[in-house]
């Protein structure tokens, strides 16, 4: 249709504080979140809107985490959003719950994202402070014996090497950037890691 | 023995996979076995739903609006500027007279009573299929049976359904959709006359409907009005 136009992106986003007041005032579920991603798969914009308003927040602070830069972050957001707006009709045969499944999406962007940049040049502006970013009560957890049981075999290494593994995980640091942390060849660092992870497998599945 | 070592390689291997602490090439190769093994890929996502609770450490932050905005100007993109042109020039008020048809918020109807034949039916879809309306005006009864069979408003928003009449630039409000995916419309008979080859949207607009008589939100979906 040739009047088929949107000539007026102001009035939707004037709404946007409103519902994220309001989506702040609700716990969101698990099952919220789930429902808003089969909805996104249909295509239906109100879902996304709505996932978007939900998780948001803590995407961008995992991205924020990883790359350390907001322009970054915002790119790596903006892109991880995308992917689930074309990706959302995955998710049911992916087997991860919901917010596994929109974390691993956000982090692996961002880490895509950080070794781009180690691999060209070092970018250093805008760098964001995370030491201010401290956990707050409404963030979104994932169920809590999950994570007290992760911690509980993370605190079963040694604290250097546990320390590694989050490094990975939360920073995206490399085996390189983990060595010179600990300064120790790379192949004693790999080795290390690799040890870490196979006990913490054990105590995982144990 | 070469089993359980093998299976243990694996097991760290997916975690360092997964840590992204592989070198292009490990990776790459690790990838490649990913497609036929679906043992290591349960073993990926094993770790992935494992480490992803340390991000509970991870405060959230709430992202600057242009994010968003920017989101959907990529996903939906605004097509060409020309497009504007009929419903944003005419917004400032000809259509008055037709307010009043608008401000009033439509009450649900069950469907299952009304099986008179339609006169006219149209199709109001949205081109990615993300909002679909069905509607089918009963000429006997002056009334409009609305389904909506996908989609729905934005968060803290309406959807508000118009004709863009033959030969009238001006769009008429047939007023705002309730929540409920069916209702059926009174059409005043000023406007039912207007139906035939005409033109149904729906818009995108503040609670209550727009506040001008003419759409002021983004125009969602549009369907022919077609005989039967």
């Amino acid at each position: 249709m040739a009047f088929l136009c949107y000539w007026s992106f102001g009035h939707r986003y004037r709404n946007t504080q409103r519902s994220e007041m309001r989506t702040g005032n609700r716990v969101i579920g698990r099952s919220d979140i789930e429902d808003m991603i089969l909805r996104v798969a249909l295509g239906d914009r109100a879902a996304f809107s709505a996932l978007y308003d939900a998780t948001s927040a803590k995407l961008f602070g995992v991205c924020l985490r990883v790359l350390s830069n907001r322009a970054e972050a915002e790119d790596t957001l903006q892109d991880v959003f995308v992917k689930i707006w074309h990706k959302a009709d995955l998710y049911s045969v992916n087997g991860y719950s919901p917010m596994t499944w929109l974390i691993t999406l956000a982090r692996n962007a961002a880490i895509d994202k950080l070794r781009m940049r180690k691999k060209g040049h070092v970018d250093i502006d805008e760098v964001y402070d995370l030491a201010t970013g401290a956990p707050t009560p409404e963030a979104e957890a994932i169920a809590s014996s999950e994570t007290s049981r992760l911690n509980g075999c993370l605190a079963e290494l040694d604290a250097d090497r546990s320390d590694a593994v989050r490094r990975a995980y939360l920073d995206g640091d490399s085996y390189k950037d983990l060595a010179a942390r600990y300064d120790v060849p790379l192949n004693t660092m790999r080795t290390w890691l690799r040890r870490s992870l196979l006990k913490l497998r054990e105590c995982l599945t144990g | 023995m070469s089993t359980r070592e093998d299976h243990s390689d694996d097991a760290a291997l997916a975690g360092e996979y997964v840590l992204h602490l592989l070198e292009d090439a490990e990776r790459a190769a690790f990838e490649k076995r990913l497609a036929d093994e679906p043992g290591l890929r349960d073993l990926v996502r094993e770790w992935e739903a494992q480490f992803a609770v340390l991000s509970d450490a991870v405060a959230p932050v709430p992202p600057p609006p242009r994010v968003k905005a920017g989101l959907e100007k990529t996903l939906f993109p605004v097509t060409g500027a020309g497009r504007t042109s009929i419903w944003g020039i005419l917004a400032g008020g000809i259509v008055a007279a037709f307010v009043a048809v608008g401000a009033v918020l439509l009450a649900p109807l069950p469907m299952d009573s009304l099986r008179t034949s339609p006169t006219f039916t149209a199709n109001v879809a949205a081109q990615d299929g993300s909002l679909v309306v069905a509607a089918s005006f009963i000429a006997d009864t002056n009334t409009l049976e609305v389904t909506r069979q996908a989609g729905g408003a934005f968060p803290g928003r309406v959807l508000e359904l118009w004709l863009i009449a033959e030969g009238v630039d001006a769009p008429l409000s047939l007023g705002v959709l309730p929540e409920e995916r069916a209702v059926r419309i009174d059409v005043p008979p000023a406007i039912a006359r207007q139906l035939a080859n005409g033109v149904l949207a729906i818009s995108d607009e503040p609670p209550g409907g727009s506040p001008t008589g003419a759409p002021t939100g983004a125009v969602l979906a549009t369907g022919p009005v077609s005989d039967v």
